[in-house]
């Protein structure tokens, strides 16, 4: 009956709209809350003994609600397998009810007493399962709970964390006050949109899921808020390519970009249109570098170009443009901007010319904007922490003032398309979080556009191939990892 | 097309269609409204006003009020103020900012998120949702008073072109 998935489902909910698919589950088809709540605990034991098979003693954290009920089960589980348990509860004791004072009771009648937890040292044990915090959370965590959270993470040992590691947002992935930062994290009924992106996949550690056997009916009628994208989409976007191709099926990508002392992200955005596949790839760039990065990668056609309309002539032999990658802000930078922006091909800003378009807004629907947290915080007047508490608003805010297709980078990719369910990707790894890697992916969609892909799926396919190039180049290590050691890896995945 | 003259339903195809509609909108208002935009995130509210103003002839920038709460649109008899309430704490904080004057001055007022100012907010002639669909999004428009009624009514004769 308890099934751990093997692949997660695509669709990602808010937190309530899983307690108001737990509430139908219970409610009109019969399933008790007692009976989820021991499939969850069954779920979750299941998953950790599967992981560490070897731990023998563990330290079960419960909270005075449900997320704790599924604690005092797996405790429970835990202590009848012959584990080593101990049981601490936070919050009042006598605020447990229903489901999960059952499931406090079993742990009981089973040997086990429920400890306060006073800040004791954690060492000694080998696993830690986390029941403190569910769902429902919106306040900022403190006291004992922020007191419990800290401890958990400084013993070091890992965690496995039911339903949403706590302190976590359900719908944000914003870390409310402190997490716990959890090595797994094994979900119920339906995946929580903040595992996803912000914090959430770094606190989430492997995700598993499990549906409780709910009936599939419980889901009709919930939009999603949002959808998980990986890299099974590759595949179908880019089929292997007929023998009898030319070089002008495949587009012609501009990049735009590379001003004094900054022709490396220009030269990187080229590369990886070139790996992705774009049939040719112009730069036009600084005439101080221009002649350097012919030399040193002579299949990119490289530009000095002075002013803006010596840009004319490359514009009018393009498909795609791509501007912005060590654009700068000077006059140069915006005569630049402006001719491209009179142009009617489709275009991919980044880095120097969102923050431009920032100072001087326009909409425009044939664009995908590529906005790290700083540079969102810019188009939106706003700050990067406030983006980061709520990525999901930043995304679609930035998309509802300047039009296209928003790709807001980070921890959980957002591409937001007007009309349409935002999607999420939440691949890739803190080593890409070095310098030259937005102009990889700036790269990598125009020369998804130059293929023939539109605008929305060119950033969906974009972002999930930029993130799985960084997974595997991370294999080697994600500490010291070079933007361009992703260029390799993306021609492999490109020729799924 | 349901000729009840207090909803009315309707598919719209792309954000072509919302602006379209959002247009169509604008030209059947005749004096001061409040209109609630009810939708998820990124579902085409923010489209609808754009349809709306530029209905009214603007052609500027219109920026999302997320982060600002309220943008204002004078035009030469009226001002058309755009809210978006989803970053509002409490519904109180509607009464600081004065937003009964807002709502008293004939103005036009189209409120993204109405649901996070309740209690304070007034009820609105017209209650608009926007929902995705496999294609495009679905349009659902609810006349709370004879004034929304009238703008249903409108809506009803004038199809989309």
């Amino acid at each position: 009956m308890i099934r751990l998935m093997e692949r997660l489902p695509h669709d990602l909910y808010r937190a309530d709209q899983v307690r108001e698919m737990d509430r139908v589950a219970i409610e009109e088809h019969g399933i008790p809350g007692s009976t989820l709540m021991s499939r969850a605990g069954e779920a979750a034991f299941k998953a950790m003994r599967g992981h560490w098979p070897r731990a023998r003693r563990i330290a079960v954290f419960c909270g005075s609600g449900n997320n704790g009920g599924d604690g005092y089960i797996v405790a429970r589980l835990a202590h009848e397998a012959g584990l080593s348990v101990t049981l601490y509860h936070l919050g009042e004791r006598e605020r447990l009810g229903g489901d999960a004072l059952s499931a406090s009771e079993q742990a009981t009648h089973a040997g086990l007493e429920a400890l306060p937890y006073n800040g004791e040292p954690l060492d000694g044990q080998d696993l830690i399962v986390d029941a403190l915090l569910g769902t429902g959370l919106s306040g900022e965590v403190a006291g004992a709970w922020r007191g419990a959270i800290e401890s958990i993470n400084a013993s070091g040992l890992p965690v496995i964390a039911l339903d949403i590691p706590s302190g976590l947002n359900a719908d944000t992935g914003a870390v409310l006050g402190a997490a716990v930062k959890a090595r797994m994290t094994v979900t119920f009924i339906a995946l929580k949109a903040g595992l996803f992106t912000a914090s959430g996949p770094g606190y989430c550690g492997e995700l598993r899921f499990a549906d409780l056997g709910v009936d599939p009916a419980v889901y009709v009628g919930h939009t999603p808020a949002c959808r998980r994208i990986d890299a099974g989409l590759i595949r179908q976007a880019l089929p292997a390519r007929p023998s009898h191709s030319h070089k002008g099926d495949f587009g012609h990508v501009l990049v735009v970009g590379g001003n004094r002392g900054f022709a490396g992200a220009a030269k990187l955005a080229a590369e990886a249109a070139v790996r992705t596949g774009a049939g040719l790839v112009s730069i036009a760039t600084h005439p101080e570098h221009a002649g350097l990065l012919s030399v040193t990668r002579p299949e990119l056609m490289s530009h000095a170009i002075a002013s803006a309309e010596q840009l004319t002539p490359l514009i009018r032999r393009a498909s795609v443009i791509a501007i912005g990658p060590g654009l700068g802000q000077d006059g140069w930078a915006r005569a630049l901007l402006a001719r491209v922006l009179e142009s009617q091909l489709p275009l991919v800003l980044d880095a120097d010319a969102l923050n431009l378009l920032a100072a001087d807004p326009m909409r425009h629907d044939n664009w995908v904007l590529t906005p790290h947290p700083g540079e969102a915080a810019r188009l939106l007047g706003s700050s990067s922490s406030e983006v980061q508490r709520e990525r999901f608003l930043a995304a679609a805010s930035i998309e509802a003032s300047y039009g296209g297709t928003v790709v807001l980078k980070g921890a959980g990719s957002i591409v937001q398309t007007e009309g349409t369910i935002p999607e999420v990707c939440h691949g890739g790894n803190p080593g890409m979080a070095s310098g030259g890697m937005g102009d990889l992916l700036t790269g990598i969609i125009a020369g998804l556009v130059a293929q023939g892909l539109d605008l929305q799926a060119a950033a969906r396919v974009g972002v999930v191939l930029h993130a799985r190039a960084g997974d595997v180049a991370a294999q080697e290590g994600e500490r010291g990892m070079l933007a361009a050691d992703l260029l390799p890896v993306l021609r492999t995945l490109v020729n799924p | 097309m349901s000729i009840d003259s207090t909803r009315l339903e309707l598919l719209l195809e792309d954000s072509a269609a919302t602006e379209a509609l959002g247009a169509r909108l604008a030209g059947c208002v005749a004096g001061g409204c409040l209109i609630h935009l009810h939708g998820e995130l990124g579902a085409g509210k923010t489209t609808l006003v754009r349809g709306f103003l530029r209905g009214r002839g603007y052609s500027g920038a219109v920026k999302s009020p997320t982060y600002t709460l309220v943008e204002s649109y004078p035009f030469e008899c009226d001002t058309v103020y755009h809210f978006d309430l989803y970053r509002l704490g409490d519904p109180e904080e509607l009464e600081y900012m004065g937003i009964r004057d807002y709502l008293d001055q004939s103005a036009v007022c189209l409120v993204e998120w109405p649901q996070r100012g309740e209690g304070v907010l007034p009820q609105a002639d017209l209650e608009v949702y926007l929902e995705y669909r496999r294609a495009g999004r679905a349009l659902r428009v609810q006349a709370n008073t004879p004034a929304g009624e009238a703008l249903v009514e409108c809506l009803q004769e004038h199809p989309v072109s």
